[in-house]
């Protein structure tokens, strides 16, 4: 980023001291000797009455002063020469009569001033103010950059003194058009943002450069305060809107989450196929959105773009994948465990089953084989020998085991809505609460992320909501959250607010309701909502508060204002008139969810500074605090790494509660990332004296590796497993962690980041969040009954790939190249965006930090960005080469 | 009359008609000839609800080539299986500890570790407890003392209670008759009982029961303690100013790992322990002198015992200090090149069936072809017998000992 300042700075090389200045008269060669007499020549001759002779010896001067080129470093030999006579012609200057003259005399003042002027005083605007206002960039790139750098210091000055407003806005202009024409558009920008009038940018932006321009623009704003970073978002969809750079365009509005912008994207637009590749943007960030007649005219066009918004196809795409990259082959547990190289005891398995370590199978084989279709345990058709059927694994479950069981089968058919519904339909008609439980919650995570016209959750689930038993309630209004989440569906909300306000419902279904209700409007600051919520953590009696999953209310409340930072602020107030037992947790959660994913340092030094008190009444708001500096710090690189370092430094000198924390707190900053300084990390809590602590560093090294098959977090925790072998709840967490890791056999991801870390889902924010914050109480949620909350991870889950495909949205492989990302914000010419790469041919995976980049000039893709599905079309100028 | 399309699952039946004057069982029913799904077991979508039986079209609000959805299969309802499986929660916390393979521990009575790893280390060897079992409480031979015997006996009902129990076992009555035969192990330090080497314990409990454990009255081979853990030594001596040589042979109970700058493998430090100086009178030199001392192993028992001898007595400060150094040992010890000529060829033949066997694990063909099953059951046996110690049990010893 360059400053406008500091690049005048690099010029405020004043005339050369006294010192080697006379060494240097002694050295002048003859030609320079010959220029300097000629100058003083001219200066006297300035002085001459006569206006003739003045006006030819103040050309002469100009002339030598454009003329004369030099290095950047040092200072131009007319500039040098002039440089003693500056006092004189200021002082001649004031004597002058107004005139033309006096004018040229204010120009030359105005350059020599670049080199004499003492520091702060800015001559050069003044007298440049004063003089003919003639073409700027005559006087070379440096004086404008100077100039450039008074007008901040002097706009600032005007504004903290409240002085009346020179009229600076013509010379504005003219800077800024100079440096857009000269390929400085960062520049351009930083000045205009110095003097807060960045609408003049959109009239100098051309075809040549608006895409620096923007590009600057858009990275600009992740370090701006207040409205600025709106604002300079606004002009930078303006000007991709412009120049029909719509995919551009459009996710600039998914940034700035305005859904108008997005619907003024699609009617701006009137090439379908463009349009579909909109549809693919919509769809991986996992927002609701409904097309209407203005956006596609034709009814089957719209019905084929609202599909690929809706996710029907993605199972189809990820299958896809799964065969190219040759992993369709359904894992056991026992092969992700790999006891087999582990020498000993921790191999001989016990002749007895144990439930714990039955679930935790359960989880892992769900995890493992999620999206598939097929797996080991649970879908083996019933046919393959009497009686043999998958009943069998789903009965080695214990009690509410067989919920998450039953449920998992919603994880192996992820987005495959037909026959998921129709292999989960026999276990709704089981006569046991828990199995009917499992698989409602397993209706609502086949239908995650996809949506259907038919609405088949919300038709099937809607109808437990009012169940008598509350496993069952609990699993229908989870589901529902799941399958709806972002939705803002209205008529859930009618149906999940009245159980909020009777007296008679149990803690927990409150509990699941709030969350389910902060999903389905998550980040839409819906009042109606918020006042249900509220009134239900208002009459919690004291004891329910504190209940363990009394957490996930004001977690709900979060959710609802997730990354809207202020909108929170009234809620937040009301919070403070709850319950002295809750109120600082509930403050806490509220703001870290308002400011997830901003980047917000002063919210992040906010929430430091609840963590490093030491509390002595057994409170219990440091948790969500310190869950909240890794969603706050999230946004960007550079806070990611600072707030890594600000958690070590909690893990030495915080209390125990901070310390449960923080390995979930780096588990969310380096999700699906495994870096390898926080992996170390990690595997030394995961040794750690408190069990508590070690099992969140179990759990997050599986969230760090999620879907990335990392061999190194493989072998940590196949050595966890046997180092615990005796601990059941330690060993659970070990094969949840042993699960994620090989998340999809490695072909998801669970970053909410997506499109180049530019844009962040919401939904997969908030299912990521709600995991975490229920594993803040590890014990008694995870490791109790509701071990399901662990399914919320679904929500996050999504293909980590790039699929081409051609104009009938078929695939289509092409050679790519896949590297790691450069930063080429504000660099000159057309540098190289990915480093270290190697060719492919899509579909292909990509890591974390991937960035790829077509390898034939064949075809043009329609999206800036190569993730998820990217439209191809046929370059109409391409030429085989013979 | 409306016509509609179903999809059910991956098939879209389409213009199914609707009789809007008939109730929507009708329709169901129809389905289930499309789809042979039982009308209760249909699940038909409308606009984010379920079609009721009973429900009237009019309000349903079904239109014209609307896309209809139903979910329902005809599969088999699944039913719990009528034996569910024993989860490990379930049991008692005594047998979901045996579940897990441990078996019962010993509480330490204060500074007793040493005691309770050299019992627990005994308990794990099968015929010295099938030998105490047998060992009866109120016959004592004649030349066996009173101490030796209640010593013998509870020692016999420790490894009785250890059997049984599943909670950790104090040692009370063990360490009473202990401390009676052997005073040194009473000794107090202020107030409390002393730390002490598990070696010695060893040792002399070992003694004992070899004493107790010898069957009265028959041949002297029938000696139990020392069938298990008596290693057979011959060793040769040979004085080098003189040229004398003498052999004799020997028992002991284990073998000494001597831990010196270059030991860093047990197999080095036990041939170490094999060989030693001694000074006695020459009878042909008339005075005393240096004489080496060689030993090799002439008989492996079933257990092999080792010791690492780490504790040293340092003349300057008259002290005993312990040796820190890290001395390797393999999981699987092989003695061969530490015994005798005589034994090599007993061991010949057993050694080259475990290797084929090995081999034919490994996937490589023997070398013989045809020899009769029975034959080399035995062989193997005993083969496995002579050299694979148990090598768990000198482990665990080491590693409580250094745990301590």
């Amino acid at each position: 980023m360059s400053d406008p300042k500091s690049g005048a700075g690099t010029f405020q090389t004043k005339a050369p001291t006294k010192e080697p200045e006379k060494k240097d008269e002694e050295h002048l060669s003859e030609e320079d000797l010959a220029l300097k007499q000629q100058l003083e020549l001219y200066v006297e001759r300035i002085q001459d009455p006569d206006p003739g002779l003045q006006k030819v010896a103040l050309e002469s001067v100009r002339h030598e002063i454009r003329t004369s080129t030099s290095s950047m470093t040092s200072v131009p030999k007319p500039l040098k020469f002039l440089g003693p006579h500056y006092g004189t012609l200021k002082a001649f200057y004031e004597t002058m009569p107004e005139s033309d003259l006096k004018k040229y005399l204010a120009d030359i003042l105005s350059v020599l001033a670049l080199t004499m002027s003492a520091e702060g005083e800015r001559e050069s605007l003044k007298y440049r103010l004063l003089g003919s206002e003639g073409d700027i960039g005559s006087w070379g790139h440096e004086y404008v950059r100077n100039l450039a750098g008074e007008i901040a210091e002097e706009f600032m000055k005007q504004q903290s003194e409240e002085a009346p407003i020179e009229d600076l806005t013509e010379l504005v202009r003219q800077i800024v058009s100079f440096h857009m024409k000269h390929n400085a558009e960062p520049e351009a920008v930083d000045l205009l943002m110095e003097v807060d009038d960045l609408e003049l940018l959109v009239q100098d932006v051309d075809n040549t450069n608006f895409k620096r321009t923007c590009l600057y623009l858009t990275s600009t704003a992740r370090y701006l305060p207040g409205p600025d970073d709106m604002l300079a978002l606004d002009i930078a969809y303006t000007l991709y809107l412009k120049f029909a750079e719509f995919a551009n365009a459009l996710q600039i509005a998914l940034f700035l989450d305005k859904m108008q912008y997005v619907s003024q994207v699609f009617t701006s637009c009137d090439n379908l196929l463009r349009k579909k590749q909109f549809c693919y943007i919509l769809a991986r960030h996992g927002i609701t959105f409904e097309l209407d007649d203005e956006m596609a005219a034709e009814d089957d066009d719209r019905e084929v773009l609202q599909d690929i918004i809706n996710n029907i196809k993605l199972s189809e795409s990820y299958l896809i994948l799964a065969r190219d990259i040759e992993v369709v082959e359904p894992k056991s547990p026992e092969d992700i465990y790999k006891a087999y190289l582990l020498d000993g005891r921790a191999s001989a398995g016990a002749s007895v089953d144990s439930a714990r370590q039955n679930l935790a199978a359960t989880f892992v084989n769900a995890f493992v084989n999620a999206g598939f279709g097929q797996d080991k345990l649970m879908t083996i058709p019933s046919d393959s020998s009497s009686g043999a059927s998958s009943g069998n694994w789903l009965f080695k479950n214990k009690e509410h085991g067989k919920t998450s069981a039953a449920a998992s089968l919603g994880m192996i058919l992820l987005w495959d809505v037909d026959s998921g519904l129709a292999q989960i339909d026999k276990y709704l008609h089981s006569n046991d609460k828990h199995v009917i439980a499992g698989a409602l919650l397993g209706v609502g995570i086949v239908n995650c992320g996809v949506k259907n016209h038919c609405d088949p959750a919300l038709a099937l689930l809607s109808e437990y909501i009012g169940n008598e038993d509350s496993s069952i309630q609990i699993a229908a209004i989870m589901g529902l959250g799941i399958a709806y989440a972002g939705a803002q569906n209205e008529q859930i909300c009618s149906s999940l607010t009245p159980l909020l306000n009777n007296a008679r419902t149990p803690l927990d279904v409150i509990s699941f309701t709030a969350i389910s209700l902060g999903l389905i409007y998550v980040g839409s600051c819906n009042e109606e909502v918020a006042q249900a919520i509220i009134f239900a953590v208002k009459y919690r009696s004291e004891s329910e508060l504190g209940e363990p999953l009394t957490r996930l209310l004001p977690l709900g409340l979060g959710l609802l204002y997730l990354g809207k930072q202020e909108s929170v602020e009234a809620t937040a107030e009301v919070s403070k008139t709850f319950n002295e037992k809750i109120r600082k947790y509930c403050d806490m959660t509220l703001l870290s969810c308002a400011y997830a994913g901003t980047g917000n340092v002063l919210k992040v030094q906010n929430l430091l500074g609840h963590c490093a008190q030491h509390l002595e009444k057994g409170e219990s708001h440091q948790g969500p605090a310190v869950l909240g500096i890794a969603m706050v710090a999230m946004a960007e690189e550079l806070g990611l790494e600072m707030s890594i370092r600000s958690l070590e430094h909690l893990l030495q000198y915080g209390e125990q509660n901070i310390r449960r924390a923080v390995p979930l707190a780096l588990g969310l900053l380096c999700i699906s990332n495994p870096k390898v300084n926080v992996m170390d990390t990690l595997s030394r809590l995961s040794h750690d004296t408190d069990s508590e602590v070690a099992m969140a560093a179990v759990i997050s090294l599986g969230l760090i590796g999620a879907g990335t098959n990392n061999a190194r977090i493989a072998g940590m925790l196949r050595n966890l497993s046997s180092y615990y072998y005796k601990d059941a709840s330690l060993l659970f967490c070990v094969r949840v962690a042993q699960g994620l890791v090989h998340l999809g056999k490695g072909l998801l991801t669970l970053n909410p980041y997506h499109s180049d870390r530019f844009l962040l889902s919401p939904t997969a924010l908030a299912g990521l969040v709600t995991m975490l914050h229920a594993c803040l109480d590890m014990k008694a949620i995870v490791l109790g009954k509701y071990h399901f909350v662990l399914y919320f991870l679904v929500l996050a889950m999504q293909p980590r790939m790039l699929m081409t495909v051609d104009e009938n949205l078929k695939p289509l492989p092409v050679q790519v190249r896949v590297g790691q990302a450069v930063d080429v914000v504000g660099q000159a010419g057309r540098p190289k965006t990915i480093t270290s790469f190697q060719t492919h041919s899509t579909p292909i995976l990509l890591a974390s930090g991937d960035r790829a980049e077509l390898a034939t000039e064949k075809y043009i893709p329609l999206s800036p960005i190569l993730e998820g599905h990217v439209i191809l079309i046929e370059n109409p100028e391409y030429r085989e080469d013979s | 009359m409306l016509t509609v399309s179903v999809k059910w699952q991956k098939e879209v039946f389409k213009a199914v008609e609707i009789d809007t004057s008939q109730p929507p069982y009708v329709f169901k029913c129809q389905l289930y000839d499309l789809t042979g799904v039982p009308p209760e077991r249909q699940k038909i979508m409308v606009k984010g609800g379920l079609l009721k039986d009973d429900a009237d079209w009019s309000t349903v609000g079904v239109k014209q080539g609307q896309k209809l959805m139903m979910m329902g299969t005809a599969d088999e309802i699944v039913k719990a299986p009528e034996k569910g499986p024993v989860f490990m929660e379930d049991l008692p916390e005594e047998e979901q500890v045996v579940s897990l393979g441990h078996s019962a521990g010993l509480f330490n009575l204060g500074n007793t570790c040493y005691m309770n790893s050299t019992v627990q280390c005994l308990h794990s060897v099968p015929e010295l407890k099938s030998a105490l079992t047998k060992y009866s409480h109120s016959v004592r031979s004649n030349d066996l003392d009173q101490t030796s015997h209640m010593l013998t006996v509870a020692t016999r009902d420790l490894f009785n209670e250890l059997d049984k129990s599943v909670k950790p076992v104090a040692p009370m009555q063990f360490w009473m008759v202990l401390r009676k035969k052997y005073p040194q192990f009473g000794q107090l330090h202020n107030g409390v009982f002393m730390q002490q080497d598990a070696e010695e314990c060893w040792t002399q409990l070992l003694y004992t029961l070899s004493q107790s454990l010898r069957s009265p009255g028959s041949s002297e081979n029938l000696d139990a303690v020392k069938d298990l853990f008596g290693i057979e030594l011959a060793s040769s001596i040979h004085c080098q100013e003189s040229g004398e040589e003498s052999s004799e042979t020997e028992s002991v109970y284990s073998l000494k790992c001597h831990i010196s700058q270059e030991v860093n493998h047990l197999h080095e430090g036990l041939k170490h322990g094999l060989k030693s100086e001694l000074e006695k009178a020459s009878p042909a030199l008339g005075r005393s002198a240096t004489y080496l001392k060689e030993s090799r192993i002439n008989g492996l028992p079933r257990y092999l015992t080792i010791q690492f001898v780490r504790f040293f007595w340092k003349r300057e400060s008259n002290q005993k200090a312990k040796i820190l150094r890290k001395v390797d040992y393999p999981l699987e010890l092989d003695v061969y090149d530490l015994c005798s000529d005589e034994l090599h060829k007993q061991l010949e033949g057993p050694r080259q069936l475990l290797r084929d066997e090995e081999g034919k694990k490994l996937g490589l063909k023997a070398n013989e072809k045809s020899r009769s099953s029975k034959d080399d059951d035995f062989k193997m046996t005993d083969a496995e017998g002579f050299i694979k110690c148990n090598w768990r049990i000198i482990w665990d010893y080491i590693s409580r000992r250094d745990s301590r």
